[in-house]
C-alpha cells in the first residue's frame, strides 16, 4: 500500500490550479496517515470551505465537507461522539483564521484529539485572490490593491497560546519534513496543528512577483529558516529577515486532551 | 521499475523538474491534447526507487511523487527484456 | 406504565430526548432554553452519551451534525438569537440529509428583544430562514406533557425523513411547571440503514436514502455542495440540482397528509380558532367558558409541513381566527389556503392572550 491507495481515483484530476500546493500537502498528509497504518474505514477527513477544503473529497474515506469556517466544530462533534474514529481536518487560512477563528482557538483549548492541517496560501484562492488574515503587510491581492495594511496572524503562535498539544510549521517545499510532522501529529494525543505554507501561483504569486510555480518553490526554500536557527539568532540578538518563514516543531506536550480513544 | 507521468492528471507545473535529485524530469516542449506541456523524462528507470524498491520493500526517495500536486507521478514495473526478431524483407 | 411527575417544560424536553435515544448534546447557554442544556449536562454522562458546551450556537449545530454522522441521535437547544446563528448549518443539514433535533424556546425579538418573555416569532424563520428552497419539520407543544411527547416525535420524524426537526416551543411552555405522565418507554424510530452496494445518496421510493454511518467502511463523501447519488459535487448541472432540491423538499412536503398531527374540536363550527403553542391554552379556556357556542378549534401539533387539508375539516367555517404571539405568521399561511376571512389576533410583548380578549374577537367575528 502507498498513499495513492487513499485517493478517490475516480475524482482525479482535481480542481486545483496547476502548481497549487494543496495537492502536495494532500499527498504528504495521506503518506503520513498511511505510514501510521490507520484504517481507511475508521478515518474521517473534515473540512470547511475554500480551495483547501476540497481535499477530503479526493480521499477514499468517510469525509465531511462542511460550511465556511466551521470544520473544527463539525470535527469536534465527530470526534467526541465517536472517539474511536481518527479525525483529520483540512483547512485554509481564510477558513481557519478569519471566519473560523473562534472555533480554532476553542478547538485548541479543548485539545480535541485530531490533526489539523492548514494550507496557508496567504490568500482567498477560491474566490479569486482576496486578502486574508495571513496576507503579509504590503502584499497585493484584489482587496488590498495598494498592499495589505493589516498586520497578519501568526497561526502557530495562536495555536501554541490556545493550548494545542503539537504545533509545527513547514512549507509545501519540505515534503518529507511535512510528512514527518503530520505523522507526529497523528501520534500525539490532543490537537495537533500543522501550518503549511502553500503556494497559490494563480492568485498570490501572479500578483506578488512569484509568477512561476518553480519560483514559488524557490521562495519557500530560500526564505525558510529552521526554528533552532531562529531561536539562536534571537538569543544572540542578531537580526532575523522580516520575510523569514520559521519552520519546525514549535511545541509538543502532553496537556489534558479530549476525545482520546480509550 | 520506471517513472511515469499520467498525462491525464498532469497540469504541467514543472515542480518535478525542480525536485528530482537525478534530474530525470525536464520541462516539456510539446503540448498534449489537453494543451499541457507535460515534462519529458530522461531515462526514467534511473531513480533510487526504480532501482532499489524491490530490494528494500518500501518507497525510497519518492520526493517527486510526494511533491506532484496533481498525483500524476507513479512507478510502473517494466516488462522484462525480450529480444525482438526483426525480419527484413528483400 | 407511566410515572407521574411535576416538571418544567424545558426539563421535559430533555427527558423526552433522552427517552428517544438522544446521546449527543451540543449547546450554548441562552435564555430561555438553558435548562435543557443543564439537564443534559447532568444526565448525559450517566447514560454514556456526550454533552459538550460549544463556543457559540454555530459550533453547537456543527458539532451536532458531526455527531449525527457517527450514528448518534443528536440535538441542541436554543432561542431566537442562537437560532439565527444556526441557520446556515441548518441548510447544511438539509442538503446533507442529516437527522437532528433543535429545540427553539422562542423569546421576543427581533435582536436580543425580550430574553425572558414568550413569543412565537420564529415560525417563519424556521421554515424559510436558511437560504435556498427547503422543507423542514416543526412541532409546537402547548403543555409540559407535549414538550416531552413532541420532542420524542421530533426525533422520530427527523430520523425517518433524515431532515432537521424543530421543537418550536415558547418561553411560557418552556418555563412552565406542570404535571406530566412520563411513560416507561416510548416508540422510537431509527434512521433507515444503508444497504452496502448502493450509492450513499441513492434514494428509495420514499425519496430517503439509507444512512451510511461514518466508520463502517462506506467511504461516504458528505458535502453541502449540490451532489449526485455518489455524494460527489456536481455544481454546474442544472438538472442535477433541480432533481436534488425537489427530492429534498418533496420527501417532507409530500408526506404532509400522512404525518399531519392536529386536534379538531367542533368541526361543524362557523367560527374556527387555529392555534399552536401557548395561545392554544387560552383557546381551550375560551371553549370551556362557552360550552354552548360550539367554537371550532384546530390545534396544530405539527406546524410544518402545514396540514392545509385540515382546514377542510371545518366545512361550515365562515372565518378563521388565529391567535399568535407574533404579527400573524401562521395566519398568513392559513390565508393561502382558504377563501373565508382569516383574522390574526396578534399579541406581542410576551404575555398570553387572555380569554376575554379572544372572547371579544369571537363575538365580533360571530356578529359579522
Amino acid at each position: 500500500m502507498t498513499f495513492t491507495d487513499w485517493l478517490r481515483a475516480d475524482r482525479l484530476p482535481h480542481i486545483w490550479c496547476s502548481g497549487c500546493s494543496n495537492g502536495t500537502i494532500l499527498n504528504c498528509t495521506l503518506a503520513a496517515v498511511e505510514a501510521e497504518g490507520w484504517d481507511r474505514d475508521r478515518t474521517v477527513f473534515v473540512s470547511g470551505i475554500g480551495c483547501s477544503s476540497r481535499a477530503p473529497g479526493y480521499v477514499a474515506t468517510d469525509s465531511l465537507h462542511t460550511t465556511h469556517g466551521r470544520a473544527l466544530a463539525f470535527a469536534t462533534g465527530v470526534k467526541l461522539a465517536e472517539p474511536s474514529l481518527n479525525v483529520v481536518v483540512f483547512t485554509g487560512d481564510g477558513d481557519l483564521a478569519a471566519i473560523g477563528g473562534n472555533h480554532f482557538i476553542h478547538a485548541c483549548r479543548r485539545n480535541v484529539d485530531m490533526t489539523v492541517v492548514c494550507m496557508n496560501n496567504l490568500i482567498y484562492g477560491m474566490t479569486g485572490g482576496q486578502g486574508s488574515p495571513t496576507t503579509p503587510l504590503g502584499a497585493l491581492s484584489t482587496t488590498t490593491p495598494y498592499g495589505a495594511s493589516e498586520p497578519a496572524f501568526d497561526l502557530v503562535a495562536l495555536a501554541v497560546a490556545a493550548g494545542a498539544n503539537h504545533v509545527a510549521r513547514w512549507t509545501a517545499y519540505h515534503v518529507k519534513e511535512l510528512e514527518k510532522a503530520v505523522k507526529t501529529g497523528l501520534e500525539t494525543p490532543g490537537l495537533s496543528f500543522i501550518e503549511v505554507r502553500a503556494g497559490c501561483p494563480t492568485n498570490y504569486g501572479r500578483k506578488n512577483r512569484i509568477r512561476e510555480v518553480t519560483d514559488m518553490a524557490d521562495h519557500f526554500r530560500t526564505r525558510s529558516m529552521l526554528k533552532t536557527k531562529y531561536d539562536r539568532l534571537v538569543a544572540e540578538g542578531k537580526p532575523v529577515p522580516a520575510d523569514a518563514i520559521v519552520v519546525g516543531e514549535f511545541v509538543r506536550r502532553a496537556n489534558p486532551a479530549m476525545g482520546v480513544a480509550p | 521499475m520506471k517513472l511515469v507521468i499520467d498525462e491525464n492528471r498532469c497540469k504541467g507545473c514543472n515542480l518535478c523538474t525542480q525536485v528530482c535529485p537525478y534530474r530525470i524530469f525536464s520541462p516539456g516542449a510539446r503540448a498534449n491534447r489537453k494543451g499541457i506541456l507535460v515534462p519529458v523524462l530522461d531515462r526514467p528507470e534511473r531513480c533510487t526507487n526504480c532501482r532499489l524498491q524491490a530490494l528494500y520493500g518500501r518507497t525510497l526517495c519518492g520526493v517527486c511523487q510526494l511533491t506532484c500536486p496533481d498525483q500524476a507521478i507513479g512507478w510502473v514495473s517494466e516488462r522484462p527484456y525480450e529480444p525482438v526478431r526483426i525480419e527484413v524483407e528483400y | 406504565m407511566t410515572r407521574i411527575e411535576f416538571m418544567q417544560g424545558n426539563a421535559a424536553s430533555a427527558e423526552g430526548a433522552l427517552a428517544a435515544g438522544c446521546r449527543f448534546f451540543g449547546g450554548y447557554p441562552i435564555t430561555p432554553s438553558t435548562e435543557v442544556a443543564e439537564l443534559m449536562a447532568r444526565k448525559m454522562p450517566k447514560l454514556g452519551g456526550v454533552f459538550v458546551q460549544m463556543e457559540d450556537e454555530i459550533a453547537s449545530i456543527a458539532a451536532v451534525i458531526g455527531a449525527a454522522w457517527t450514528g448518534k441521535k443528536a440535538m441542541t437547544a436554543t432561542s431566537g438569537p442562537g437560532f439565527s446563528l444556526m441557520l446556515e448549518n441548518i441548510g447544511f443539514a438539509i442538503m446533507t440529509e442529516t437527522p437532528l433535533v433543535i429545540v427553539n424556546v422562542q423569546r421576543g425579538g427581533p435582536s436580543t428583544g425580550q430574553p425572558t418573555m414568550s413569543a412565537q416569532g420564529d415560525m417563519l424563520q424556521c421554515r424559510f430562514g436558511s437560504h435556498g428552497d427547503m422543507a423542514i419539520l416543526a412541532l409546537a407543544p402547548d403543555s409540559v406533557q407535549e414538550m416531552y411527547d413532541l420532542t420524542v416525535k421530533a426525533f422520530n420524524l427527523a430520523e425517518r425523513f433524515r431532515c432537521p426537526a424543530f421543537l418550536m416551543a415558547d418561553e411560557i411552555i418552556g418555563h412552565m411547571r406542570e404535571r406530566i405522565d412520563v411513560p416507561d418507554r416510548v416508540e422510537v424510530v431509527d434512521r433507515k440503514p444503508f444497504v452496502p452496494g448502493r450509492l450513499p445518496f441513492e434514494a428509495d421510493d420514499d425519496r430517503v436514502p439509507g444512512f451510511p454511518t461514518f466508520g463502517q467502511g462506506h467511504h461516504t463523501h458528505v458535502t453541502g455542495l449540490t451532489h449526485d447519488a455518489r455524494g460527489y459535487p456536481v455544481t454546474t448541472d442544472p438538472a442535477m440540482h433541480d432533481a436534488l432540491v425537489r427530492r429534498l423538499v418533496g420527501k417532507v412536503e409530500d408526506a404532509r397528509r400522512e404525518i399531519a398531527d392536529y386536534r379538531v374540536t367542533n368541526p361543524d363550527a362557523e367560527v374556527v380558532f387555529i392555534c399552536y403553542g401557548a395561545p392554544a391554552r387560552t383557546v381551550r379556556q375560551l371553549v370551556a367558558d362557552r360550552p354552548d357556542d360550539g367554537i371550532g378549534v384546530l390545534r396544530l401539533r405539527l406546524v410544518w409541513p402545514f396540514p392545509e387539508h385540515a382546514l377542510a375539516e371545518f366545512p361550515n367555517a365562515r372565518a378563521f381566527v388565529v391567535p399568535e404571539q407574533n404579527l400573524g405568521q401562521i395566519a398568513r399561511e392559513v390565508e393561502r389556503h382558504v377563501r373565508v376571512p382569516v383574522i390574526p389576533v396578534s399579541k406581542l410583548g410576551g404575555e398570553l392572550h387572555t380569554p376575554d380578549e379572544l372572547a371579544r374577537v369571537y363575538e365580533e367575528v360571530r356578529a359579522r
